[in-house]
């Protein structure tokens, strides 16, 4: 294995710490350097208009400086007690990134629900490393593969405590409450790069934590195999009910973290059964996906945050036919929702592809419960890509297709400026690249496999890239189809009566631009079949009387995870803990008492100690 | 060679026949004379002709559909074996690809709905995006159980599950047939799921979405969806014909077949009444439930068969 590393010793409990670029490491480098980059690019134009107002934005950008550098060591550092302080560090300072309008209620609301569910998380990660440390007499990952290797009890306890550490950072159901709040409290730039890659930390974290398991045991392959299904499934359904477009992003981030757990699951199960090519073809198309996901959906967030700066509304039945103002910022959005339905030839689909084929040559491992697990696992990504499908074209049509909606949607004249428009046309640009060669691009993806397929096997996955150079034929063939039909049907029109008029409203002449089908209405049939799924208050005014002067009508839809696990749990931690209000009564004769008790017990053990 | 000028003449000729003949066989139940059985490719030709009304609410999305909706359908083409099991360009995995670029003809269709801003263009959009959704798991249900069955990871070759299972692999052709033909009348939007015929815009499904398509784009998507229908009933065709067969039988047994299905089609159509839109959903949980006794017959197949283990 080729990799960079360097050691620098910090004295005191801390010890020798080792930074090693190893192949896991260098993917992960890659992604953030590039990605943080055009974020940084894109926050110029969005900062703008907050710059002469009382926010702080030079501490803004101090703190962005240290979130992109700790999520850069995070991905480095090789010491299992410098990984938490960089790790606690990428948290806090994400922490103040979030709460930028802290003069907003929510927000700060959002923000310390964030703090409060990453320290829950560093909870569990000290959990797994303490025992990994006793047990390997060391602080160094390098020191764990040995310790793992001969106890797959001790594996699976290990792996479960750093996976829920690991995955309430990823947004792993039934950890991801916080993921929809943050994210539409952060502004636009931060949404983007925390649901683009710093999520992605706590993917990188499983990564590699699987990498000091030699071979993962069934029970935990299956486990995160059931856990991502469930995620991108509650993802892809919660994410359609969402009105509030950063909030849709969210959802439909847990929805992808899913995706890529499903690939991970896979590639474990690969190893578990001992059949490389599974193996192969799932870690890749897993690894393949953080890739995308890091691409597109910041372009996501990007675009919503340019409609955020137009119209000062992310509630989207305020919003439509931006597509007339804002043509540049509509066309990016559409690249970005074709490409995380993963819809060909976009990069969305050869990811989900890759999975697709790994659990397709999975099949012909002789185990009936694999084959009937893989065959419900094929139909959920379905499910999944086609309920992501229902939940972007109500994103993309009711933002920017019709009629505007509101007044906020109609006062928007011309679209945002350059320095805006430029980091996200490079994110389409790579959006594009992807797609349509994906049989070099899998090589990026490919290396990570390296930790944890025996290298040589890596070989096998050549005919898989000759079936991404198929996929990659058939990408630039369909274009040209298209592009052959488009101009032989233009052609035609070309000498005859093309003529506008208003759209045919079924002979009625009065139509208004509140008659569209809105957000609620077009995913209502849907919905409506999964109303189980759901806890929904609803808010009606009816009008009333001859003359009838306000109807009210709002619906609010409350995520059920939360509602019947995570509010439980926290309202009996807050029963507990109330159980203990009378220690801090605010009375000072008492605290007195305190101090003289603790002065009594020190010397009564001080003389017992003689 | 051939095989492909006969796939490529099938591409482009039967798609209007088999439209043609579902509606003479309405007119025959119905107790009309009806329409010569090419009257479809007239009105194809007919509209190419025309020029177009352009709704002035809609954007380029609107402009492209059509043309991209075509090309999709046309390029899913390329996998599905039609004659004597050859399909066009076949590789490991071309199914999934088949489902995804109608996914996005389908993704396509429905943001140019939305683009005109009609409620009632919105309502079809709607139904459709809701119906397909779920859709979608019985179909790669049905087609991963047969991939398992055949030990092939690819279109080609359906009929393989006959050489390598035994009496079990009858039942699954036969269940494989039902699930492609309820998806025939799902995404062909024909009766019980969608009536092309209706009058009222309110109980539409597809026709309500193209309400504003006229001239040469109108003829795009009629084109592609007829196509779409043929795509499909090519499946149950090399579902049933034996993989051993002359290309002079398969091409008659394919026809037959094709002419069956429209025949059975049209006789369904004037049988019965289209379903209640919320009772749609229960139509389309049959084809997940039947897909789910696939998956619960191959694994018969697989463990129990004496014909034993493939591969």
């Amino acid at each position: 294995m080729s990799l960079i590393s360097t050691s620098i010793n910090i004295p005191g409990v801390i010890g020798n710490v080792n930074l090693v670029i190893d192949q896991l490491s260098a993917f992960f480098v890659v992604i953030i350097s590039i990605i943080s980059f055009i974020g940084v690019l894109y926050s110029i134009g969005y900062i703008k208009p907050y710059l002469n107002k009382n926010n702080n934005v030079f501490s803004h950008y101090v703190f962005l400086g240290i979130l992109i550098v700790s999520m850069l060591l995070v991905t480095v550092v090789q010491n299992a007690l410098a990984f938490l302080i960089v790790w606690e560090i990428m948290s806090l300072s994400s922490f103040f990134l979030v709460i930028f309008e802290n003069e907003k209620k929510d927000t700060l609301g959002a923000g310390i629900n964030y703090l409060i569910t990453m320290h829950i998380s560093v909870m569990f990660l000290i959990a797994g490393f303490v025992i990994l440390s006793l047990k390997s007499g060391s602080l160094d990952f390098a020191s764990f593969k040995n310790v793992l290797g001969n106890d797959s009890a001790l594996a699976n306890l290990v792996f479960i405590l750093l996976f829920i550490g690991f995955g309430i950072k990823a947004g792993f159901v039934p950890f991801h409450s916080w993921l929809p709040r943050a994210h539409p409290a952060a502004p636009s730039h931060i949404s983007g790069l925390m649901s683009g890659l710093m999520i992605k930390t706590g993917i990188y974290g499983i990564l590699r934590t699987l990498s000091f398991i030699p071979v993962p045991s069934l029970e935990i392959s299956y486990f995160v195999l059931v856990i991502s299904i469930i995620t991108a499934l509650f993802g892809a359904l919660y994410a359609i009910a969402q009105n509030d477009l950063k909030k849709l992003l969210a959802y439909s981030s847990i929805e992808n973290i899913g995706i890529i757990g499903m690939g991970i699951a896979i590639g474990m199960l690969g190893l578990a059964y001992n059949n490389n090519i599974v193996a192969i073809l799932g870690f890749s198309g897993g690894i393949l996906h953080i890739l995308n996901h890091a691409i597109f959906k910041p372009l996501l967030f990007f675009a919503a945050g340019a409609v955020y700066s137009k119209t000062h509304t992310k509630n989207i039945r305020k919003l439509g036919g931006l597509i007339k103002s804002m043509p540049s910022t509509a066309a990016l959005f559409l690249i970005g929702t074709i490409a995380i339905i993963g819809l060909p030839p976009l990069n969305g689909f050869i990811s989900e592809f890759l999975i697709y084929i790994a659990l397709l040559n999975g099949l012909s491992i002789q185990n009936s419960s694999l084959l009937i697990i893989f065959v419900i696992t094929i139909a959920c990504l379905a499910l999944v890509g086609a309920m992501a499908l229902l939940c972007f074209t109500k994103a993309f049509s009711i933002v920017f297709l019709g009629h505007p909606r509101s007044e906020k949607a109609s006062e928007v004249n011309h679209d945002i400026s350059r320095i805006m428009l430029i980091p996200m046309a490079i994110l389409a640009l790579l959006i594009l690249i992807i797609g349509l060669f994906p049989q070099y691009v899998i090589q990026l993806a490919i290396m990570p496999v390296n930790l944890f397929v025996n290298s040589a096997n890596i070989m096998i996955a050549d005919s898989y890239t000759q079936l991404l150079s198929i996929i990659s034929l058939g990408g630039f063939s369909f274009i040209l189809l298209f592009a052959f039909i488009y101009i032989l049907r233009t052609l035609m029109l070309q000498n005859k009566s093309v003529y506008k008029h208003n759209t045919w409203g079924c002979a009625y002449k009065a139509i208004n631009n509140r008659m569209q089908y809105a957000a609620s209405s077009f995913v209502d049939l849907f919905l409506s079949f999964l109303a189980p799924f759901f806890i929904t208050k609803s808010e009606i005014e009816t009008p009333e009387g001859l003359f009838p002067k306000k109807a009210r009508f709002a619906l609010y839809i409350d995520d059920i995870f939360e509602f019947y696990i995570i509010n439980p749990v926290l309202s009996l931690n807050k029963r507990i803990i109330e159980s203990f209000y009378w220690i801090q009564g605010g009375n000072t004769q008492q605290y007195l008492l305190y101090g003289l008790i603790f002065l009594i017990i020190t010397l009564v053990f001080t003389i017992g100690a003689r | 060679m051939i095989e492909y000028i006969l796939n490529i003449a099938i591409i482009s000729v039967y798609p209007f026949l088999f439209i043609g003949i579902i509606n003479k066989i309405k007119a025959f139940w119905g107790g009309r004379e009806g329409a010569s059985v090419f009257q479809p490719l007239y009105d194809f030709i007919k509209l190419l002709k025309k020029g177009e009304v352009i709704s002035s609410t809609t954007s380029f999305i609107f402009n492209i559909t059509p043309s991209l909706n075509l090309a999709a359908v046309l390029f899913a083409g390329l996998f599905v074996p039609l004659i004597n099991q050859k399909a066009i360009i076949s590789f490991e995995g071309d199914f999934i690809l088949f489902a995804y670029i109608l996914a996005l003809s389908r993704f396509f269709s429905i943001i140019s709905a939305m683009d005109t801003g009609s409620s009632f263009e919105g309502m079809g959009a709607s139904r459709e995006v809701s119906f397909s959704t779920l859709v979608e798991p019985a179909f790669f249900i049905t087609i991963a159980s047969i991939a398992a069955l055949s030990g092939v990871n690819s279109f080609q070759n359906l009929s393989l599950i006959l050489q390598n299972t035994g009496e079990t692999g009858y039942l699954i052709i036969i269940l494989s047939i039902v699930v492609i033909f309820m998806m025939i009348l799902v995404e062909g939007c024909r009766v019980p799921v969608d009536d092309p015929n209706t009058h009222l815009e309110l109980t539409m499904v597809h026709e309500v979405m193209i309400l504003d398509n006229s001239g040469p784009d109108l003829a795009l998507i009629n084109y592609a969806n007829s196509l779409k229908m043929i795509l499909f009933s090519s499946l149950i065709a090399n579902l049933m014909i034996p993989a051993g067969a002359t290309l002079l039988n398969a091409s008659i047994c394919f026809t037959g077949i094709v002419l069956f299905l429209a025949i059975l089609i049209g006789t369904i159509e004037s049988g019965t009444a289209r379903y209640r839109m919320t009772r749609l959903f229960e139509f389309i949980f049959l084809m997940s439930s039947v897909s789910l006794l696939i998956l619960a017959l191959t694994m018969i197949a697989i463990y129990e068969s004496p014909v034993g283990v493939i591969k």
